[in-house]
């Protein structure tokens, strides 16, 4: 299922990339699926076509889906294994509750560590 | 005749509405159908001097080894019109709830009279000015056109059978229905392609073997049937399943055919268990008994729309779970206009 929220601060493509990125990490998108067509998504989710195709691009700059005339986006078999960031990430969302942070806290800390 | 509603039951009102609709398209379409069958017979009735008294009415190879009088030949092909388009119609007037099923039985009637007038017309066609019918020839041009003449008024006759009319849902999708959990203002779209069963190994060993026969034969305009069927077999294995804010969309991979069921015609989304040959009658795009639609191309899983006026719409597809859920929730939404 695709969402998209448009009340929420985040651009629309990047709710688009970001839950790309979660299904590939979870195993919900497989290497060699192909995404819907921009224009299908475009017209169901009620958004401009070029938000979805932006957020394609950046999903194969990122290396998460090739571009293939004709065929669409198709998820690279290359999908980078989350498996340790996912684990990594529940200890540290775990770590910041514990210690009563927020999440725009928590964020900039992973922000700050990521520019280092 | 279709009984009277109680008082008050829009509901039933609402799913007794398509009756009208059926009868008026299965009379003009046998109608239709009859016209094309006595056309053929008054062909036949114009050639009547020109004919041998004896006709060959059957071929084993390209050798005839049945004979009849040309008006016997005639009547027969008249009355088995009749017969088979009194079976489509029948099954149109009873079960015709959805337009599909309207569509299809329509073009059954008429498709019925005119390949019986076909049939009857290239068979005695060049068997005019013989004086011994056992020369008559089968040509391949007469059976191609058999097979192929009379899909087109069916499919005309289709085309004119009008679709249902929106039927908005009057009551609110029931609480105990699985919903999506949507915040207010967020979109959403569910999409899954629909494939799996044994549509492809049936398609290529029906092609496959149609070819060989044809091969075989020499009769090389036959190979029109494995043309046809990979034609059917390519608009019938894959589907492509959208749930969005309109509602659910099923259009097969070929682009054709395909169906629309609004949000705001949708009663209730759920969960179902098909069993391919006994719920549908087979597999592919399937109508069956009480209206009931379907893209069914494998047992198992499949989301299951239960529409107003008394409509079902099934399609065979994993996660069914999820689509169900937020068909639902846009059902939901549909009705807070």
């Amino acid at each position: 299922m695709w969402r998209i929220d448009p009340t929420t601060d985040e651009p629309l493509y990047a709710q688009l990339v970001a839950q790309v990125r979660l299904g590939v990490a979870h195993g919900a998108l497989r290497p060699g699926e192909r995404l819907p067509s921009a224009r299908e998504l475009a017209a169901s989710l009620d958004l401009n076509m070029h938000t979805v195709l932006r957020a394609y691009q950046v999903l194969r700059d990122d290396g998460t889906v090739e571009l293939r005339r004709g065929r669409g986006a198709v998820v690279s078999a290359a999908a980078p294994d989350l498996t340790d960031v996912e684990r990594a990430v529940a200890d540290l969302a775990a770590a910041a509750r514990r210690a009563g942070l927020s999440t725009q806290t928590t964020t900039t800390l992973v922000t700050e560590a990521m520019n280092r | 005749m279709t009984p009277a509603p109680p008082p008050g039951s829009s509901r039933t009102a609402g799913t007794e509405a398509w009756r009208p609709r059926a009868r008026r398209a299965m009379t003009w379409s046998s109608l239709a159908g009859l016209l094309f069958a006595l056309a053929g017979a008054a062909v036949v009735w114009t050639w009547r001097d020109e004919l041998p008294a004896q006709v060959a009415s059957h071929w084993s190879g390209s050798t005839p080894d049945g004979f009849m009088a040309p008006t016997t030949l005639a009547v027969v092909g008249v009355v088995a019109a009749v017969g088979l388009c009194a079976l489509f119609a029948a099954i149109g007037i009873t079960q015709g709830a959805a337009a599909a099923t309207r569509r299809i039985t329509a073009a059954g009637c008429v498709w019925s009279g005119a390949f019986m007038a076909t049939i009857t017309v290239t068979t005695l066609a060049p068997q005019r000015g013989l004086v011994d019918a056992a020369q008559a020839e089968l040509s391949g041009a007469a059976l191609l056109a058999t097979f192929l003449l009379p899909l087109v008024p069916a499919a005309i006759a289709a085309a004119l059978v009008p679709g249902d009319p929106a039927m908005p849902a009057t009551e609110a999708v029931p609480d105990d229905a699985p919903r999506a959990a949507l915040r207010d203002g967020e979109r959403a779209v569910w999409l899954r392609r629909a494939t799996g069963g044994p549509g492809i190994a049936v398609g290529a060993a029906a092609v496959a073997l149609t070819t060989l026969a044809a091969a075989l034969t020499a009769e090389w305009t036959m190979l029109v049937v494995p043309a046809a069927l990979a034609a059917l077999f390519v608009t019938m294995f894959a589907f492509t399943v959208r749930v969005d804010a309109a509602g659910l969309t099923v259009r097969s991979a070929a682009r054709w055919p395909g169906t629309h069921v609004p949000a705001d015609e949708v009663v209730r989304a759920s969960v179902t268990q098909v069993r391919p040959m006994r719920d549908y009658g087979g597999w592919g795009w399937r109508t069956a008994r009480d209206g009931r639609v379907g893209v069914v191309l494998r047992s198992g899983e499949a989301l299951l729309v239960e529409r107003t006026g008394g409509r079902s719409f099934a399609v065979t597809v994993d996660g069914a779970a999820d689509a169900a859920a937020l068909l639902n929730a846009m059902a939901d939404r549909s009705r807070r206009h």
